[in-house]
């Protein structure tokens, strides 16, 4: 009976999201599913086509393999980038040291901005071929190219802009850094272990349903980033569609050509990549995350 | 004591839940009553204010100098007109049309709308409102001509009044033709003379100039049209394309030359600095003397910069000029569903006629097309107007007598045309292939034209 008080009271809790999902979310989601067997102009009404924007997709759109081939590029890059220095900062934020509360702020402050379109537009300036990156390299006797204009380099700025927004997955390491119990270290170091054994052999294994957490959200937050290369290509992706992440190439298509079934049909293509990613990270985690009290 | 604790957070859930509903509430309301438009809120601002304020929200693109006079132009109409007031929303180019259609689509588009070449597009689609009721009366076109009415009259019904004369052009800095003492072209000048003329300006001026932006990349298409105009071909007619595989090929092989011999902006310094965006341009640093605009542009970019700018022919070709006869190129719409249709007609008619509007407005959005208007601006007219009137008057005369016909899917085939242009510029590409992927594009954006 007390079981089910506590679940109940767990329902309770999630009612909000419920019911905002039900009242907010799911007409959209299921008038994307019909308009992605329509041909929509947003102009006129809808027409039934079937599955014709789903057989184009997989025969007859480079661009779009161009954009998932980006996209994938992106989120390889990123995530593993994103993670290991919010991991690294938070470990150096853990050493106990003075105004601890002042240096998490500061830290979390590019989380708050990076998101926004003023930041994407200083990060069009910082790697442009006059930035003060270039003029940091300059300083090594490195002649920098336009980061930003060369598709040679331009997803590597997009990528460095999503590794700087690393304070929120860095705060939530700092939690779980917090939670491993002080007693491991002590015994581990009377029993004469390094910093790195400690590290290896105490804070990862704890870590892991942390990192399981921030791998997963990070990830998919990843495959739907957008307004990063709306800004800094200027709305088209380019150049040469180097940044033409996923999200970017559905705006175009839905609002810019006017072929909105043909976008709402995109939008499912990516919610089974991305559920495919995120099913193969809860397959692969008990093979690698650790968790310390005693369930399975 | 865990009873106590079940409680409280039942209580907290409930909370919640309370504040959830509230606010998705609210979310409600403000949503449908955007969505509807002005009707509902319309309504109820009419039914409680006794004055009967009518509210028209307004939009257009353009740089900043035309958004200060339009918003001068608008704050006058309102004190002419003390029961009407304008909300204006105004942006860059960029992203102007996705923003509108999302509007279109949502039925809460602006009661006024600045439309370009495409309004046929936007007629089609029923997006906008039919002007005729009120010719005559509240809209008066008498000093139009003819053929300044005919581009946006469908089926007898008249969608939209045109905002100004203009045509495409080259924009140049006598500045730096001057420094480089390069003798400026006459208006029969060829590609050859072009070359020249780019070559000596990237030599003379040194390191990070360039004589001429390439016109083979980026998004603007007429550099092409009016090179397959002049050598005998069209981008489009009729649901067709009317060029082959080899006039592409000529075309970005021209500009591959002229590449490697210095004269073309690199593509890195293209993207980085785009020249339809004014701020940017580097026409206006000095850097840069030659690029493809529209040719009442001219003021936003001359109002940046000390150099002196001009307007320049395109080269002729084997058949002489590739100019076709300049074109109403903005035109002043009202949304199909607006609640007050002659409101709108009014100050559509305020914009085109009224003497201390114009002399606001100058020519901005290109020539004023009534007669009147025009000899009061020409009386008082700044040196930059005339450029414009000595270069739109230039093209009428050399025009080819062709009937120009824009390309139906104007937007993919600027995206289609900049990603090809690149991929040449970049080296990602050869022209072959290049070339061959930018056939089977077109080809099937006339397909998908055809459809609709």
């Amino acid at each position: 009976m007390q079981k089910y008080k506590t679940y109940a009271a767990g329902y309770l809790f999630l009612l909000p999201w419920l019911l905002g999902f039900a009242l907010l979310y799911m007409g959209p989601i299921f008038a994307s599913l019909y308009l992605s067997f329509t041909s929509y102009d947003l102009l006129t009404a809808p027409k039934w086509i079937g599955w014709a924007n789903y057989r184009t997709m997989f025969t007859d759109d480079y661009r779009l393999a161009d954009s998932v081939n980006v996209t994938f590029q992106y989120v390889f890059l990123s995530v593993p980038f994103r993670l290991a220095f919010a991991l690294g900062l938070a470990l150096l934020l853990n050493q106990g040291m003075k105004l601890l509360g002042l240096y998490r702020t500061i830290y979390y402050i590019p989380s708050l901005l990076g998101g926004s379109v003023a930041i994407s537009v200083l990060w069009r300036q910082v790697f442009s071929k006059e930035g003060i990156f270039n003029d940091a390299l300059g300083l090594l006797g490195i002649s920098g190219p336009n980061w930003i204009a060369d598709p040679k380099y331009a997803i590597f700025s997009l990528v460095g802009l999503s590794v700087w927004q690393f304070g929120a997955v860095m705060i939530i390491f700092l939690a779980g850094l917090k939670q491993i119990p002080q007693e491991f270290y002590e015994a581990a170091t009377v029993d004469g272990a390094g910093a790195f054994r400690r590290f290896w052999r105490i804070t990862l294994p704890l870590l892991t349903p942390v990192i399981f957490f921030n791998l997963t959200i990070t990830l998919i937050q990843s495959f739907q980033t957008f307004t990063k290369a709306f800004i800094i290509s200027g709305g088209n992706g380019g150049p040469i569609n180097s940044t033409l992440l996923y999200s970017l190439y559905l705006y175009i298509k839905g609002f810019s050509f006017l072929e909105m079934g043909y976008a709402s049909a995109m939008a499912w293509l990516l919610l089974v990549i991305v559920a495919t990613m995120t099913a193969l990270m809860f397959l692969s985690s008990r093979y690698w995350v650790f968790y310390s009290d005693g369930r399975d | 004591m865990s009873n106590k604790k079940a409680i409280a957070m039942l209580l907290l859930a409930l909370m919640m839940l309370i504040a959830a509903c509230g606010s998705g509430k609210n979310n409600a309301q403000d949503s449908s009553s955007s969505s509807a438009g002005s009707s509902p809120s319309g309504s109820s601002a009419t039914s409680s204010a006794p004055a009967e304020t009518i509210e028209l929200r307004m939009t257009w693109w353009g740089s900043d100098a035309r958004h200060e006079k339009t918003l001068k132009v608008i704050e006058l109409f309102e004190q002419k007109n003390p029961g009407i007031k304008i909300t204006p929303e105004y942006s860059g180019f960029d992203g102007y049309f996705d923003k509108l259609n999302t509007q279109i689509a949502a039925g809460n588009a602006p009661d006024l709308i600045q439309m370009g070449g495409n309004i046929r597009e936007y007629i089609d689609k029923n997006a906008l409102l039919d002007l005729s009721p009120y010719v005559g009366n509240v809209l008066n076109l008498e000093d139009f001509s003819e053929g300044l009415l005919k581009k946006a009259t469908v089926d007898n019904k008249f969608y939209g009044v045109t905002l100004g004369v203009s045509t495409f052009g080259l924009l140049y800095n006598a500045t730096m033709f001057e420094k480089a003492g390069v003798p400026l072209p006459s208006e029969n000048w060829t590609y050859e003379d072009f070359k020249n003329a780019a070559v000596t300006i990237s030599r003379k001026l040194g390191p990070g100039h360039y004589g001429t932006y390439d016109l083979s990349s980026g998004n603007n298409t007429s550099g092409l049209s009016t090179f397959l105009l002049s050598n005998g071909k069209e981008l489009y007619r009729d649901g067709d394309r009317r060029f082959d595989r080899q006039d592409m090929i000529d075309w970005f092989t021209l500009w591959d030359d002229m590449r490697k011999a210095g004269a073309v902006t690199p593509p890195d310094v293209m993207v980085a600095n785009p020249p339809g965006e004014i701020d940017k341009s580097l026409i206006v640093q000095g850097k840069v003397a030659i690029q493809a605009a529209a040719a009442s542009q001219i003021y936003g970019f001359q109002e940046l910069t000390q150099d002196k700018l001009g307007l320049l022919v395109f080269p002729v070709g084997s058949k002489g000029s590739g100019h076709v006869t300049p074109d109403p190129g903005q035109y002043m719409t009202g949304y199909a569903k607006t609640e007050h249709p002659e409101a709108v007609a009014k100050f559509i008619n305020f914009m085109v006629n009224d003497p201390d509007a114009a002399l606001i407005l100058g020519n901005d959005r290109g020539v004023p097309p009534s007669g009147k208007i025009r000899d009061l601006l020409a009386a008082q007219s700044t040196p930059t107007d005339k450029v414009l009137y000595d270069f739109v008057s230039t093209v009428s005369r050399i025009a080819s007598d062709v009937d120009y016909q824009q390309f139906p899917l104007d937007n993919e085939l600027l995206k289609l045309y900049q990603v090809t242009g690149e991929k040449i510029a970049f080296g990602a590409q050869s022209i072959d292939a290049a070339v061959d992927e930018f056939m089977t594009e077109i080809d099937k954006l006339i397909v998908k034209a055809k459809a609709q």
